[in-house]
């Protein structure tokens, strides 16, 4: 048998806080919240019925009601025809039911308890990443779950050191500064935090892989989440820095591949965020 | 897993060890157990299988700190796999004995306590998953290609509206690009009026429906298509519903059958609606009782001589020009149509009856410009029958008929009038239907009788004939003439039929006089033939009704209307000359009356001329001029006189003088029934044998 000695590793200065807690919060959030818990837990499964799955829906007014205005949308080009909650559950797919259900069940509906234009943001990513998304080879509405989501990390975060997560947030203004930052201070950042809830929850590997990859410039795997980063950051943050696209896109997108996607998620933005919202 | 811990103190020990025997020798499963040492985790234990997935050494891995399993864990995240509360599930880079990063599945479970933990790893991507992959992939690939070189417009959902693929003929279709219309893009591809009817098979389509709707689509370049767009329901397990669409152009087909509609509904000539289509159009308009809808019938007046004299291009030059001068000179809204021939109907609504005079007046003027045809300058004119619908008007047809009606009284008062159809005309045309029906049926009956004139030789004043006279005694107007009823049954096509009883009874009653008086029975009778049934197909019939009831040939006369002769002479000589080679008298009825040739009557295969009874009836005022030259001529061209309508004994001696052959008149014999005849001719009959 042959022995391989072990690699060095790193030195890693220990983390000031312990994202276990937070981890550990989200169970206390479930159990105050069991219809999005349980639609987190079922959506996924593959004998999921939209009838099955309006049923549960149903017996939450807010998320329901939440989940027929997203139906409605423009975004769904649906036009006002969805009257029932079935239907409403068919237009706008599982994924995207069981995603709002997140948003529900950590309380990133409550946008008192959110970082500065977290959904601003949000929404933007999550638009760009879903008209993006078939040049990158992604399901759209995977991709729009994605983008809804990827910020959880750095909401939890918020939630748990409101303080020390907004002094990262004033001194990072980079996307890669600001995620190093929170790796020295929780020992993980904020989107790995976030894939760390979504492959506990069972959400789809492409929801999750992206998430991992984005600070790595070489991965397409973390293409389209990098680039829909940076197209949300160019049309809600005032001064910003802009990075070119072809670099943060693997060489996918150039500046001309921008400008209609800036149209198309700036027209959607707002009545997305409505919808996300509690009233 | 839950569970075994939860009953842990009730499983006895043999059953623990029995298990721990199969984890620790399975090499289809993975397990390791870590645990905390000092501020640390390292491995504590493997089994077989986590030996063989990664390849260290049993004394290796045992002592191994658990971030140099995983090297992709940050230094915090090791927290977030090892949590002593809950298990984790986590999809990792596990590092094994050759240095290569192996993508596992990695569930932790704490033991109670939170130092130690049982770890499972199951590769993700073995050979079976690779392979499962790999079909999907093909089947993803070969759809794409499919549905990519198809040359159906094919759509494929993502959610809702929203599209996640488009082919090339789809794009082809619309004149845009994929990308344009991926997501809801497509949608502006769609005809704004058209876009609720999609959206609403859309949503049946999601809800498991196959269905269709025709939607115009609007191309890049403004251009319009019109398509049937068909959707099918598409279930992805764990995802939701979608729909696939197909696109077919049906642009070109529907303009052909719109052709085709119009070619059935128009002339090709003048491009005017044609007679069925007016007759849809006024049927969807007429509301009975509700008035305000008028019709104008229009026929060219001397059309006929245009296209004789000009020949036929330029009569079709004329309708053209007739067609194109209505056009413009109705109102907006109005129709007009070619009903046929020289004739055009024009409909306007919301009318009375000065309007529609005026719009009458309007056409007339505006038809009677002068035009150019063949060098030639023509106006035209047009009689114009006007109709305004009345209460009396009970079907949308009456309407038309009413303005035909109309239009005859504008033409009998002398062309290039109009004519309003009034009341006491409406009534006259309608009383003339009901005639026609009631002959219909008279015929049918058989309730038109004969009765029978005996006609003398001149010399011996004994009967040699009689005339067959039709009678028809209508059972509430009362007998009706003869003038009347016979020019009604030639407009209304009832004329063959009355020919044929007439000769038929005729026979019959010849038989049936030969039974009752033999030798006194009338050796000849004659039969009025018209003009409409001098065709190829009497001689057949009249050989038919001597057969029937066994008559010889010369038993029959058959009298032709000089003016019926000259109608069209050749095929009249030819229809004479077959009945004369069955065997059958010809004689020339009314002559004199009309213009015959005298040289071409020389040709015809007549035996008698009958002298009209006007010429006899000048014998009276002493001028017997054309009774004597017609008897004259008889004469020389060897041929024998009837002279009819002889009334006084003076004109039958004058007439006897003259050298007319036969007699024929009231003062002689009146007409009389079969049975009458049949006891007046045993009586006279005798003296003639």
């Amino acid at each position: 048998m042959t022995v391989t000695p072990f690699p060095e590793l790193a030195p890693v200065p220990a983390p000031v806080f312990d994202v276990e807690t937070i981890l550990a919060g989200i169970d206390t959030m479930a159990a105050q919240k069991p219809v999005a818990a349980q639609l987190v837990s079922v959506a996924n499964s593959e004998d999921t019925s939209a009838k099955e799955l309006s049923r549960i829906l149903a017996s939450d007014v807010a998320l329901a009601g939440r989940v027929m205005k997203l139906a409605n949308s423009a975004y769904f080009g649906m036009r006002g025809r969805v009257t029932s909650l079935q239907f409403a559950v068919t237009v706008v797919g599982f994924t995207t039911v069981r995603t709002m259900a997140t948003v529900a069940l950590t309380d990133l509906d409550d946008e008192s308890r959110l970082p500065e234009n977290f959904w601003d943001f949000t929404t933007h990513l999550a638009l760009a990443a879903s008209t993006l998304a078939p040049r990158f080879g992604e399901r759209p509405q995977d991709a729009l779950c994605l983008g809804l989501l990827a910020q959880l990390g750095a909401a939890l975060l918020f939630h748990n050191d409101k303080e020390g997560y907004g002094e990262i947030a004033a001194a990072e203004p980079t996307f890669a500064g600001r995620r190093a930052a929170e790796t020295r201070r929780y020992g993980i950042n904020s989107l790995r935090l976030t894939a760390v809830a979504l492959e506990q929850w069972g959400f789809p590997a492409p929801m999750v892989v992206p998430l991992k990859h984005v600070d790595d410039y070489r991965a397409p795997e973390g293409a389209l989440l990098r680039s829909c980063f940076e197209i949300a950051a160019r049309l809600t943050t005032e001064d910003y820095d802009t990075v070119p696209i072809v670099r943060v896109s693997c060489g996918q997108l150039r500046e001309d591949d921008v400008v209609p996607v800036l149209d198309v998620v700036r027209a959607d933005a707002d009545e997305l965020r409505r919808a996300m919202l509690a009233d | 897993m839950t569970a075994v811990i939860a009953s842990d103190d009730h499983v006895p020990p043999e059953i623990v060890s029995s298990v721990f025997y199969s984890a620790s020798v399975s090499d289809s499963l993975a397990l390791l157990v870590a645990e905390t040492a000092g501020r640390t985790q390292r491995i504590a234990w493997a089994n077989e299988g986590a030996v063989q997935l990664l390849g260290y050494g049993l004394a290796d891995l045992s002592t191994m700190p658990v971030e140099q399993l995983f090297p992709t864990l940050g230094g915090g995240e090791l927290k977030l796999l090892l949590r002593r509360e809950r298990s984790a599930r986590r999809t990792l880079q596990v590092r094994t004995a050759s240095g290569a990063l192996v993508e596992a599945g990695v569930i932790t479970t704490p033991s109670p306590g939170g130092r130690r933990w049982t770890v499972m790893l199951r590769a993700t991507a073995n050979e079976q998953e690779r392979a499962l992959r790999a079909t999907a992939d093909a089947h993803e690939r070969r759809f794409s290609a499919l549905t990519e070189r198809s040359p159906v417009p094919t759509l494929l959902s993502e959610q809702g509206m929203r599209l996640a693929h488009v082919n090339d003929a789809f794009c082809g279709l619309v004149g845009r690009g994929a990308d344009q219309m991926l997501g809801t893009g497509w949608i502006d591809t769609i005809h704004p009026d058209d876009l609720d009817a999609v959206i609403e098979q859309v949503s049946a389509a999601l809800d498991g429906g196959e269905v269709e709707v025709q939607a115009r689509l609007v191309r890049d370049d403004g251009a319009l298509r019109t398509t049937v767009i068909r959707f099918a329901h598409l279930f992805t397990p764990g995802v939701g519903a979608g729909f696939v669409a197909t696109i077919e152009d049906i642009t070109d087909r529907l303009a052909f059958e719109a052709q085709l509609a119009h070619q059935a509904n128009h002339d090709p000539l003048t491009g005017l609606p044609n007679r069925t289509l007016l007759a849809e159009y006024v049927a969807e308009r007429f509301r009975p009782a509700a008035g305000g809808l008028a019709c104008l019938f229009l026929d060219l007046d001397n059309f006929k001589v245009v296209n004789d004299s000009l020949g036929h291009t330029s009569g079709d030059e004329l309708l053209v020009e007739v067609a194109d001068r209505l056009r413009a000179t109705v109102r907006p809204g109005d129709l007009v149509a070619r009903f046929g021939g020289d004739e055009f109907v024009v409909v306007c609504e919301r009318v009375d009856e000065d309007d529609a005079v005026a719009l009458a007046e309007r056409i007339t003027a505006a038809l009677s410009r002068p035009m150019r045809l063949g060098g030639v300058d023509v106006r035209p004119h047009a009689s114009v029958g006007v109709t305004v619908q009345t209460a009396e008007h009970v079907a949308p047809e009456e309407l038309i008929r009413d303005c035909d009606i109309a239009m005859y009284q504008a033409k009998a008062g002398g062309k290039g009038r109009i004519s309003v159809l009034d009341q006491e005309a409406r009534a006259q045309a309608r009383d003339k239907l009901r005639l026609v029906t009631e002959l219909r049926d008279a015929i049918d009956d058989r309730a038109i009788t004969l009765l029978y004139q005996p006609i003398f030789g001149t010399v011996s004043r004994t009967p040699v004939a009689v005339e067959s006279l039709a009678r028809w005694d209508h059972p509430v107007r009362g007998p009706i003439s003869p003038s009347v009823f016979v020019p009604l049954a030639e407009e209304s096509g009832l004329i063959a039929g009355l020919g044929l009883l007439v000769l038929d009874e005729t026979c019959r009653q010849l038989a049936e006089w030969d039974r009752l008086t033999g030798a006194a029975a009338p050796p000849r009778a004659n039969v009025n033939v018209s003009a409409l049934q001098l065709d190829g197909n009497l001689p057949d019939q009249v050989l038919a009704a001597l057969q029937r009831h066994e008559l010889h040939p010369s038993r029959i006369s058959i009298e032709i209307t000089e003016s019926a002769l000259m109608k069209d002479p050749e095929s009249a000589q030819k229809v004479l000359q077959q009945l004369r080679d069955l065997g059958v008298e010809l004689a020339i009825d009314d002559f004199g009356t009309g213009y015959s040739s005298l040289a071409y009557l020389r040709h015809l295969p007549v035996q008698c001329l009958k002298v009209d009874r006007s010429f006899v009836a000048e014998l009276g005022d002493g001028h017997g001029e054309i009774a004597s030259a017609v008897i004259a001529l008889a004469r020389n061209l060897n041929l024998c006189t009837v002279a009819e309508g002889v009334e006084t004994a003076e004109q039958a001696d004058e007439l006897g003088r003259l050298g007319a052959t036969y007699l024929q008149g009231f003062n002689l014999a009146e007409p009389m029934t079969g049975g009458h005849a049949a006891a007046w001719f045993a009586v006279h009959g005798e003296t003639t044998t």
